[in-house]
């Protein structure tokens, strides 16, 4: 209640600040607010928190504000708020002794203990300033977010340039993370740990010890060239470059060695370390768009995406949208994209990372597969906005469906509902 | 700076660079063609736009922590989660 109250004052306040005078085409004509909804929903065998294997079931519930503000004829000002909060298998299984004592201790049941939900709050407000010709574009922007590991702090800024009667435009755009990991180790690690269930050859004794730097920075260069082809087509071309450093690991993450003795507490089997990274990964991501308006009906939207890094991982992602225009206020559109990558020097599945590495992991995230992800969306738009709500107008509804299936068995869906305000 | 040069893969910049050429070539060979604002009907078109939508801002998010690759999208590209 008190962020509503707090959105319409500053919605209130600014659009009495930018009614002035004005003799210029404003950048944005009047405040617009999306707000966006999702469900998520995933399924798959190989969690990373259980060394490789175990029930990786999890759901996220995301919503999201996102309010432009009209400055003044040349500014715009951007808040981004969202909530998202997940209840995860794997991540329950941090500790698995604190579930239901009747059902058996498993890397496939979930506990129902503390770890086994987490809420993510961001914000993100920026501010854009075009120059009187429009053709050059500042922004500034800061993002901050808060789970219960994991905090972030970020900024960051950019300039745009137009050329030729605005059909070239070359960006460039820099931003700084400051992150800070929180650790939560698997239960067996942390220092105090007994159960008397515990079963294998000899005593349990892991060779463990607490990561001593718990902080990543992230660094990052964007360049970005957009050019008009003809009165039809147009491309883009994007490079970024990020260097990120620290805790590149996932501190509640398991591995289990081919050289070290296997315990267990009933089926869940006792971790012999969690996953240990290098300290600095460099990033360079290239892509390209390329939109054809095909006709009245059809427009083909394309997007291919070549990414290196220093960990050995390369990969390929290209896309493609068919937005249909039904009629003036419908629009549908299927999409699907492919994704494949190479994996990680320092992946290995469960029980074959030998305890002599120095890096390892067993999270599939980072293992070589496959991806195709099939959606449909459906948008409604009514340029003379006649629903109304408060004192907004309804501007589009659009509703979206995706599919992904991942070749080592991870499947998941995406449903998403946005719907944009004007006033 | 020194660690971040060192980190940097000369084969693989070489092999961007290449990428980069041809298709900045591909682009200014064309780029002599200039479209007139008033021409400019279909290309200022909702679908048109050459970035990411807001709605596939949660399809993104997903896709950054169930994949290593991340970035030249209009997203985040490293940092901000707990993610690869």
């Amino acid at each position: 209640m008190r962020i509503a109250w707090f959105i319409s004052f500053l919605i209130i306040g600014f659009n009495a600040h930018g009614q002035g005078t004005s003799y210029k085409k404003r950048v944005l004509e009047t405040t617009e607010i999306d707000a966006l909804f999702s469900y998520y929903g995933q399924e798959g065998s190989n969690a990373a928190v259980t060394g490789g294997e175990g029930s990786e079931e999890l759901t996220d519930v995301t919503s999201s504000l996102i309010v432009r503000l009209p400055m003044n004829e040349d500014d715009i000002l951007t808040l981004d708020i969202g909530i998202s909060a997940y209840s995860s298998a794997s991540s329950s299984n941090v500790n698995p002794l604190d579930g239901n004592p009747r059902d058996r201790v498993s890397p496939y049941i979930a506990s129902s203990g503390a770890s086994q939900s987490d809420q993510l709050v961001h914000i993100n407000p920026s501010y854009q300033h075009s120059s009187d010709d429009r053709n050059s574009i500042w922004n500034a922007k800061a993002y901050v977010s808060s789970e219960y590991d994991y905090t972030s702090v970020g900024f960051g800024g950019g300039y745009t340039q137009l050329f030729h009667e605005k059909n070239t435009e070359v960006s460039a755009n820099a931003n700084v993370y400051f992150d800070r990991w929180n650790p939560q180790y698997p239960i067996e690690l942390r220092s105090g740990f007994f159960d008397d269930r515990i079963s294998g050859p000899g005593v349990y004794t892991p060779n463990f010890t607490e990561l001593d730097n718990v902080n990543r920075n992230s660094y990052s260069v964007s360049l970005g060239f957009s050019q008009i082809l003809s009165k039809r087509l147009q491309g883009s071309i994007f490079l970024d470059a990020v260097l990120q450093n620290g805790l590149l690991s996932t501190p509640f993450q398991r591995v289990y060695f081919a050289d070290a003795n296997d315990f267990f507490i009933e089926d869940f089997q006792l971790a012999d370390d969690i996953e240990r990274l290098p300290d600095s990964r460099f990033k360079l991501p290239i892509g390209g768009r390329l939109n054809y308006f095909l006709n009245d009906t059809f427009v083909i939207r394309s997007y291919y995406r070549f990414y290196s890094d220093t960990w050995g991982i390369q990969a390929h992602t290209a896309s493609v949208e068919l937005p249909i225009k039904l009629s003036n206020s419908f629009t549908v559109y299927p999409t699907y994209r492919f994704y494949s990558q190479t994996a990680a020097d320092y992946f290995n599945e469960k029980e074959t990372a030998l305890s002599i590495q120095n890096f390892y992991t067993s999270d599939y995230d980072l293992s070589a597969f496959q991806a195709h992800q099939y959606g449909l969306g459906l948008r409604y738009k009514d340029i003379f906005t006649n629903a109304k709500l408060l004192s907004f107008g309804l501007k589009t509804v659009d509703f979206r469906f995706s599919n992904y299936a991942r070749s080592d068995g991870l499947d998941s869906f995406i449903f998403t509902l946005g719907t944009t305000f004007v006033r | 700076m020194q660690k971040a040069l060192e980190l940097l893969n000369l084969k693989l910049i070489h092999k961007m660079k290449k990428i980069l050429i041809v298709v900045l070539l591909t682009f200014s060979a064309t780029s002599c063609v200039v479209v007139k604002e008033y021409d400019k009907v279909y290309l200022n078109d909702d679908e048109m736009v050459l970035s990411a939508k807001s709605m596939e801002q949660f399809e993104t998010n997903f896709q950054i922590y169930r994949e290593a690759a991340a970035g030249a999208n209009g997203g985040k590209s490293g940092g901000g989660c707990g993610c690869n």
